[in-house]
């Protein structure tokens, strides 16, 4: 099959490149083993959220061109500020067009509540978790009732509610605690310990029982202003859901992302792709690259299947989005890093010993999460050789040079070195 | 004893993305999902096989989780194999036999293909099987042709073929043989067209139903028979029709059933693999527009073969098709599942998000690569359902003879 550009990894960065090049008319393949991290994340992007020290980033621009932007081997400095600004409001233009709509605080970092109650500093968030009525109420310091289905085992509002209470942001907030219980699940096949968030959230797709989960909150909520609801309330149909709960309580209603499966990156993940569909992208799902040829600094093809069953896949240019090591993107074995689809030349430590601390909660995060494949300004990597593939660029979290978890920026990361590799790709291929 | 091999459950890390998208979970809430009946349960099935539990029954095979998994841990594999090495199944089970032997069911029907499917058709004989052999009263049968698809080869087209140089053999597998003889010809037509002459050779069903229905024993006899007679034949293509019966020689074969299909692996292909390979190697025969509009619908082991991306990259070539791609969902039949009565209303549940994409599609036609799903698409929509072998034989010349 000949392509003008192959995409390795179905993830934000593989997406948001194929989105770009697709919609510039290129015949455009991503090659997806598994379905992407977003199905695990918070459902906001990380811009820049800590400095070196650990201390909360307020704006993130201002501290990117203060710190990361100074280190020659950080994405963000290959980049550039005003690329990582304008492929940030495309990727929101994108998933907007598929009803996501995402907002920021101007120019500064907001905070979103993770499933254990942390507070945590991002970029772009999803209306239930930013909008400035909700940054209204927070601030006025008004009553927030933290609910919770009952019975269901996911996720803990009272240790959401002891976290919270610690944090400055909610110092003046009173907070309340309830549950609440549907008549409806009397009548299930199944008890309600076994749900998952995704079968919640398909219960509240139907909207068939919108009104007793009203009326509902309304009784487990007492007089409180807002109400926080573990995210399952729709996955494609949500901000209508969310419109009606609100128009129906008179309450502003806050979502809280639970355990695994995540409502909130799945509707991340079904908008990009949505978006990457529309624009005519063609997918491959369920597939590993299990070799790769390169001639002369040029990858000739890439082979996905065993024998028999394999198929070779030849394109102008390649994009490797694969991912760190919990995406296969890069491989560890027992004193040694690599990367297996081109096996590009990594950087990291190949002392087993200095990969990781002792300290699994270490401020200082583990060295393995900043390893990753070497590229050049303009995202080429390189063989074991030295010599640089030309038609081959790398994006997302399998780039080293930056540590996502200790950053707070995996998200910033993977949109805006996808949208560059898309951006560098539409201009060799017009020239 | 723990076979090292089979231990990919180990590598699931909980992360529950397969119970996202197995279209069984979303339907009834009586599955309690791939992760906990294949990787969660195979850990205390090791220990101790009394700790097997029913909901195993309701796992259609669709395979949708091993390509949702990020962690490659063959799911569907786990369960399909627990689901008969621990539960003990009656030996006498009438409808399971039938059901599963396509091509001892076929071979009699089409001898008295009228008669057969007058009976089948008959309200009271419905009743009946609803009744005795637990088949649901609603659930149309597809109809059966008169004599054999190898019966009609031999006399119409065994001569013509020998024109051709290059050889294709055809494994037409069951649904051509006695219930779809045109699409055994649209094939014959489309390789005649790219210049391949179509050789049959013995075969017998490719054990898919018999797998599906815990004849494991019986689908290794078949599937030894076949890799014999698929082997003997020289340096031919074989080609076949039936997305997964490709699925079943391919795959099934080697990793389900354990045996070796080395001599002939390299040189089969889903049908519409081998046409978009030569479509892009140049050999394109001449096409004129069809002018139809056409939803596709993607099998699930299509998918889990990777296929799909061919069928819509010769789907793109056919001249005059306007293509709505449909979202990618499984339609619920899973072959004989949707044929038995205890799990008919849970694979009409799951087919309901892809019925209601095909009505808003609003299309002539629905073209897919699998023959249940064209069973359950044409049961449930009010549309005819057109292999993609049979719109490229449409969209042919008839004076195009092809390079011989």
């Amino acid at each position: 099959m000949i392509y003008d550009c192959v995409i390795i990894g179905g993830g934000l960065a593989g997406l948001t490149c194929g989105i770009r090049c697709a919609e510039e008319g290129l015949r455009t393949v991503v090659i997806s083993g598994g379905m992407n991290s977003l199905h695990f994340s918070s459902g906001s992007i990380d811009l820049a959220g800590f400095t070196e020290n650990g201390s909360v980033v307020k704006k993130p621009f201002e501290h990117i061109k203060n710190n990361a932007a100074k280190k020659k081997d950080h994405p963000y400095t290959k980049v550039g500020i005003p690329a990582i600004r304008k492929s940030l409001d495309y990727f929101k233009e994108k998933v907007s067009d598929e009803g996501i709509t995402l907002n920021h605080n101007s120019d500064f970092n907001h905070f979103h509540v993770t499933a254990i109650g942390a507070v945590k500093p991002t970029y772009l968030s999803q209306e239930s978790v930013f909008s400035s009525r909700g940054k209204d109420i927070i601030k006025s310091g008004a009553k927030i009732a933290i609910l919770n289905f009952k019975g269901f085992r996911d996720y803990y509002p009272e240790q959401t509610a002891a976290n919270l209470k610690e944090h400055p942001l909610f110092k003046n907030s009173e907070l309340m605690l309830g549950d609440i219980s549907l008549p409806y699940y009397l009548h299930t096949e199944k008890n309600l310990h076994e749900f998952r968030s995704t079968d919640i959230a398909r219960i509240f797709e139907t909207e068939r029982y919108l009104p007793r989960i009203a009326d509902e909150i309304k009784r487990a909520a007492g007089d409180a202003d807002a109400v926080s609801l573990p995210a399952f309330i729709g996955i494609n149909n949500y901000r209508e859901i969310r419109g009606k709960l609100e128009a129906m309580t008179g309450k502003f209603i806050y979502e809280i992302p639970t355990l695994p499966p995540s409502i909130l990156g799945l509707r991340i993940d079904h908008a990009v792709k949505n978006s990457f569909f529309k624009h005519g992208g063609e997918y491959i799902a369920g597939k590993k690259i299990e070799s790769s040829v390169i001639k002369k600094g040029i990858v000739e093809s890439i082979i996905t299947g065993s024998r028999g069953t394999s198929s070779e896949i030849k394109a102008k240019y390649y994009v490797l989005a694969s991912g760190s090591f919990f995406s296969g993107g890069l491989q560890s074995g027992v004193s040694s890093i690599s990367e297996p689809v081109f096996d590009l030349k990594v950087k990291g430590d190949s002392k087993r010993s200095k990969w990781y601390s002792w300290n699994f909660f270490d401020k200082k995060s583990h060295p393995f999460l900043s390893y990753g494949v070497e590229t050049d300004s303009s995202f080429n990597p390189s063989t074991q050789d030295g010599k640089t593939v030309k038609n081959l660029f790398c994006a997302g979290s399998v780039l080293a040079g930056y540590n996502p978890v200790k950053e707070g920026c995996g998200g910033g990361v993977a949109i805006s070195t996808g949208y560059k590799c898309a951006e560098r790709i539409i201009r060799e291929i017009k020239k | 004893m723990i076979k090292l091999e089979n231990i990919s459950f180990d590598h699931c890390i909980k992360c529950t993305v397969c119970t996202i998208y197995c279209p069984v979970a979303q339907a009834t809430h009586l599955f309690p999902g791939p992760k906990q009946s294949g990787p969660d349960a195979e850990r205390l099935r090791i220990k101790n096989p009394e700790l097997v539990d029913a909901s195993l029954k309701y796992c259609t095979n669709c395979k949708r989780c091993e390509i949702a998994c990020p962690s490659d841990v063959k799911i569907a594999e786990i369960i399909q194999n627990a689901k008969w090495k621990y539960v003990k199944v009656h030996w006498f089970r009438p409808r399971d036999f039938f059901m599963s032997r396509t091509d001892l069911v076929g071979g009699l029907a089409t001898i008295f293909s009228g008669l057969t499917n007058f009976i089948i058709n008959l309200k009271v004989m419905k009743v009946l099987m609803h009744l005795f052999l637990n088949i649901p009263y609603s659930r149309k049968f597809p109809a059966y042709q008169r004599g054999t698809f190898t019966g009609l080869y031999k006399k119409k087209f065994m001569q013509s073929q020998k024109v051709y140089e290059k050889r294709a053999v055809f494994y037409h597998g069951c649904f051509v043989n006695y219930n779809n003889h045109s699409l055994g010809e649209d094939l014959i037509k489309v390789m005649n067209a790219l210049g391949y002459g179509v050789d049959l050779v013995d075969e017998k069903c490719c054990g898919v139903p018999l797998i599906a229905n815990g004849y494991i024993e019986k689908a290794k006899k078949n599937a030894q028979y076949n890799i014999d007679s698929l082997g003997k034949t020289g340096d031919a293509v074989i080609v076949s029709t039936s997305s997964s019966c490709s699925f079943a020689l391919m795959h099934e074969y080697p990793s389900f059933l354990e045996l070796d299909n080395s001599s002939y692996i390299d040189r089969l292909d889903y049908i519409t693999k081998f046409i978009y390979d030569e479509f892009t190697a140049g050999n394109i025969p001449q096409m004129k527009a069809v002018g139809i509009r056409a939803a596709y619908h993607s099998p699930c082991h299509l998918e889990r073969m990777g296929g799909v991306i061919y069928t819509l990259g010769v789907l793109k070539m056919v001249p005059g098709l306007d293509l709505v791609v449909l979202n990618s969902e499984c339609c619920g039949i899973a072959g004989t599942y949707g044929f038995k009565k205890e799990n008919y209303e849970i694979s009409q549940g799951v087919g309901q998000n892809l019925f209601r994409l095909i009505e808003k599609a609003e299309p002539e036609f629905v073209v897919t690569d699998c023959e249940t799903c064209t069973m359950q698409i044409e049961m449930n929509t009010k549309y005819k359902v057109l292999h993609p072998v049979t719109l490229i034989a449409m969209a042919l010349e008839e004076k195009n003879k092809g390079k011989k």
